[in-house]
């Protein structure tokens, strides 16, 4: 990881490039730091925190946030005395390690890569560049940005909800939407930042949390896009249970009160009339954009961008720039959330991966370990190891002390303290001791396991005894650094963790990691765009899968569209990717199939399908759903009775096939969230209104006379489509929001369908007379699906596919070798469909590329004598990895399966008959610390 | 009475709570001595039996998070 660098330059080709960068001097030795602190400590010199948005201050010696990786600290050469002026080096003087390294020079490096990622990211809108909003005028309004560091209890506040310009708590607070989006007007940009209506829900439902008393919130909006997956549930809580007020209407300023701090916003109310209300603070939802750093980095490289910075990519490779080799994610690709870029990121590795797939492995080592001791039947023999962490433990925990009380525990025989346990020489002499005093156990006494067990456990490896012969006792993150103001309670409290460590160690045993082969191909269930194009990603990085279509044939909705929002021909790509995906020796099709059954699980599934009345089973590694979704086909609005009336698809079927009937349209409309965001099916189906606006605008184009008219609820043309929804309504298409709670009344009229609806705006009943009738229907996934129980992946109250973690996982399901993308997984259009499907691709190949796993040893086991074969076990566990033995022995009783096992130890705390262990985390060994306790309780 | 402080004993989630209270460290966030954390690796692992060990051994309070 270079950190503090940047791409000065490029050069060469695709599979060759020469990247020149410059790594700027951090003037901390990473090698040496350990993040105690103390040089942020005792530098004098105090600084505008840019991490806390400016609200708080933090010191020129100093790490940017509590959570940076790495976690080393930094001198900022702006604001350094002794680096501006050369006097001061309080942070040489007082680092315990020696880390301080002013004359760091400046690096230059060159890189030999195949492939360039850029994920240089987004930057949010400055409000002052045309300031109508008070924003440098008053204190109390904040961008949504810095409201989010006052909501932190890590931030200026400690999450205490008060405004800045008095620290008094606020009674009403205002969300002003798109400030800097969806706007053309100077400094501003014309496109929606995509993310701003969920995060300012998000942030007004926690306001009204941290708040003591009820807190007025208003957001005030022009549409609200809550379009991603669950977000429009997300929505109706923050409304409805949460009580937030929704305001449609376009705040142009704010003026702040003199006196008491407030702030005046005038609007129009629903009913047409003029109000003004005061608020205690206002929010701004800055929208997303590109950096000025990005946008030179993006010209040094060649690559093209759009008219706002954005990089260039064909629609149906979305993560591909305009240099070959070159690929991009995130925020720089367009405005978008976490759980897409997430994704878009696993699309931009594997599709830089994929071109250097021949030389994986080429340029790997393997490392030699030394053999295990057998230490099974011999009496502990415990080495305890007390680390000072230089002055981070020792200054406050009396460590001489806890080491002459280790020496008196059970077992131990041996201890002693060390200045920083985690260095290299000490890992050594640690290795040594352990070898010259036959220990077969290994306590620390330092920092957190969460960053260091595995540090230690490769000392034991080293040493020739098992890594799980070991534990930690956190003296320092959960002790010296949160009782720094009581030393001694804080030296009682490090020698009953130590004595607390030892009591469980004592009582550990070697655990062996099972290892497991992967067959290294793949099943993609699904043939539609995201099907072909996971297969084709999986080719591409040289794996073969099967693809499982249910019909008789490749392309699954894609079939159906028309165009893609930015015009790309669909009908055409699909035909070249689908001679494509027949012609590749590595992807075999399989139409007209069903699967019947599923057995096995990661590394090693065995599905059996159905084709034409012949069975066939197929063993795989790994798994791909991507079975997708079908438009709504709704029994009301006449749909099915008038041929005037057709579903968004239809109208697309009728472009295709280029019906001339269509020039002969006098009035089109379209009416949106059919089926959708309605009680039933409460969920957005993202595309209808862009899908809307696109074939509105080819209507248009058909015939520049028909009259074209849109009924919504809210526009939600996110990111850059907004450009697309701007031109509709330049080039005279009418868009109407009607009113949801009088809803729209459709009726024949002898020969006319009218609709009735009364427009929000104009307050009015209306009527319009269509000889064309467009229903942008809903899209739902299959009623009864059979794959989430065969695969043992969860669906949400929608019907579609979960995630493990929505954002952290976002492509792979709960169970392991289990992967979604396209529509299963949620609505949304063909880019992101075919982005997700190489995202879960390279998901897939993670796994795949390993050949074979190691599971962790510290995972629970059944001891079959003591099995009530109860079942408990077997439907709790959210992995699957408890089943009944189907033969053996102990058939009918549950054993568990160590590949799926999570180790998370739920099956033990339910089993009734205590039949199962949890290796590492045994009941003996738990009250062993339990029983340790003794004089600390 | 007023001097009178509760021991307690906490079982923290190894992939929440206990990063959490590392994360507290990192920050310096100041808090009382008198607790003792157990790391368990999700509160799934739980079991009453442990509430009551910790009880039987004079604590006065459990506390689970995860």
């Amino acid at each position: 990881m270079l950190t503090l660098s940047e791409v000065t330059g490029i050069s060469g080709e695709e599979g060759n490039f020469q990247v020149q960068v410059t790594q700027h001097p951090r003037y901390v030795d990473m090698e040496k730091c350990i993040a105690c602190g103390l040089c942020a400590e005792k530098c004098p010199k105090k600084v505008t925190d840019e991490y806390d948005a400016g609200l708080k201050k933090r010191k020129a010696a100093y790490v940017k946030y509590a959570q940076a990786v790495p976690l080393k600290y930094a001198l900022d050469p702006e604001n350094c005395i002794y680096l501006k002026k050369g006097k001061c080096k309080a942070c040489e003087k007082y680092c315990p390690t020696g880390a301080i390294w002013f004359d760091e020079p400046e690096k230059k490096l060159t890189l030999n890569v195949g492939s360039v990622i850029i994920a240089s990211g987004c930057q949010v809108y400055d409000p002052s560049t045309h300031d109508v909003y008070g924003y440098g005028r008053s204190p109390n309004v904040v961008t949504s940005l810095e409201f989010e560091r006052m909501l932190s209890s890590s931030g200026p506040f400690g999450g205490h909800l008060v405004r800045p310009s008095d620290h008094q708590e606020p009674k009403k607070i205002a969300w002003l939407q798109c400030i800097g989006s969806r706007d053309v007007h100077i400094g501003a940009r014309g496109y929606c930042s995509s993310v701003c209506c969920t995060y300012a829900i998000k942030e007004a439902m926690l306001a009204k949390d941290h708040s003591k008393t009820p807190l007025d919130t208003a957001i005030f909006y022009m549409d609200i896009r809550t379009h991603g997956k669950d977000f429009e549930r997300f929505y109706n809580r923050g409304r409805d249970q949460s009580g937030i007020r929704f305001v449609k209407s376009r705040i142009t300023h704010v003026v702040p009160k003199d006196g008491n701090g407030n702030l005046l916003i005038r609007y129009v109310d629903p009913a047409g009339k003029r109000v003004e209300e005061e608020f205690d603070i206002v929010v701004l939802s800055v929208g997303l954009g590109v950096s000025p750093e990005a946008a030179q980095l993006a010209r040094r490289l060649g690559i093209e961008t759009d008219h706002y910075g954005f990089a260039k990519t064909p629609g149906f490779e979305p993560v591909k720039a305009s240099v070959p080799g070159i690929y991009v994610c995130g925020g720089f690709e367009a405005p978008m959330d976490i759980p897409s870029s997430v994704v878009e990121s696993s699309a931009a590795a594997g599709a830089a991966g994929s071109r250097l797939a021949a030389a994986r492995w080429s340029l790997t080592k393997t490392k030699k370990i030394p053999e295990e001791i057998d230490i099974r039947g011999e009496p502990p023999r415990i080495g305890v190891f007390v680390c000072r962490c230089g002055t981070n433990i020792a200054s406050v925990v009396d460590v001489p002390q806890v080491v002459e009380y280790a020496k008196t525990l059970p077992y131990v025989a041996h201890a002693e303290e060390n200045m920083f346990s985690c260095s290299q020489d000490t890992q050594e002499m640690m290795a040594k001791i352990i070898k010259e005093k036959r220990l077969n156990r290994v306590v620390v006494s330092a920092c957190t396991p969460k960053t260091h067990e595995p540090l230690f456990q490769e000392t034991l490896i080293n040493a020739g005894i098992n890594k799980y012969l070991f534990d930690m006792a956190n003296i320092r993150n959960q002790c010296s650094w949160v009782h720094g103001q009581t030393p001694e309670e804080a030296t009682e409290k490090a020698k009953d963790l130590t004595r607390m460590a030892v009591a469980k160690v004592a009582l550990h045993q070697p655990l062996a990691e099972p290892e497991l082969s992967i067959d290294q191909r793949a099943l993609v269930i699904g043939g539609g765009m995201a099907g072909i194009s996971a297969a084709r990603a999986l080719s591409a990085q040289g794996y073969e899968s099967y693809i499982i279509e249910e019909s008789d044939r490749l392309g699954g909705r894609a079939v159906m569209l028309h165009e893609t929002w930015d015009g790309g021909d669909v009908q055409g790509f699909l035909k070249q990717i689908i001679r494509e995906v027949e012609a590749d020796e590595k992807i075999h099709v399989r139409l007209n199939a069903r699967i019947k059954k599923v057995d096995g699980f990661v590394g090693n599934f065995k599905t059996t399908i159905e084709q034409e009345g012949m069975e066939e089973t197929l063993e795989h590694g790994v798994t791909l759903i991507a079975s997708g979704a079908a438009e709504y086909k709704p029994d009301f609005y006449f749909y099915g009775k008038d041929p005037r009336v057709v579903t968004g698809l239809e109208l697309d079927e009728k472009l295709i096939q280029k019906d001339a009937s269509l020039k002969d349209v006098r009035t089109a409309l379209f009416i949106q969230c059919v089926g959708s965001r309605i009680p039933e099916r409460p969920y957005c189906s993202k595309v209808c209104c862009t899908h809307s606006i696109k074939n509105a605008l080819t209507l248009k184009a058909l015939h520049p006379e028909m009259d074209v008219i849109v009924l919504y609820r809210d526009m939600r043309s996110y990111g850059l489509r907004e450009d697309l929804y701007r031109e509709a309504r330049e080039k005279g298409i009418l868009f109407i929001k009607y009113d949801e709670e009088t809803g729209l009344d459709i009726d024949r009229k002898g020969e006319a369908l009218e609709v009735l609806f009364t427009d929000t705006s104009l307050r009015r009943k209306m009527s319009v007379r269509p000889d064309l009738m467009v229903l942008a229907t809903a899209m739902v996934p299959p009623k009864d699906n059979p794959l989430a129980q065969m695969f043992k992946v969860t669906l949400n109250d929608d019907g579609f596919f979960m995630e493990a973690h929505v954002k952290l996982r976002p492509v792979d399901c709960s169970t392991d070798g289990v992967f979604i993308c396209g529509l299963a997984h949620a609505p949304k259009p063909l880019d992101e469909s075919i982005t997700q499907a190489q995202a879960a691709a390279t998901r897939a190949v993670t796994l795949l590329a390993k050949k074979n796993i190691r599971m962790a040893g510290s995972i629970a086991e059944v001891h079959p004598m003591d099995c009530s074969a109860c079942g408990v076990c077997v439907s709790i566990c959210p992995y699957s990895a408890p089943a009944f033995a189907l033969e053996g022995p102990h058939a009918g009783k549950a054993t568990i399966n160590p590949v799926l096992c999570k180790g998370c130890g739920l099956c033990v705390a339910s089993c009734r008959s205590g039949a199962i262990h949890l290796k590492g985390f045994d009941n003996d060994q738990i009250f062993a610390q339990i029983f340790a306790l003794r004089e600390a309780v | 009475m007023s001097e009178w402080e509760p021991k307690i004993v906490a079982f923290l989630c190894n992939w929440c709570s206990y990063g959490a209270a590392d994360l507290a460290g990192v920050g310096r966030m100041l808090y009382p001595s008198n607790i003792r954390v157990i790391r368990i690796p999700c509160t799934g692992r739980m079991s009453p039996k442990f509430f009551l060990a910790a009880l039987r051994q004079g604590a006065d309070g459990v506390w689970v998070s995860g």
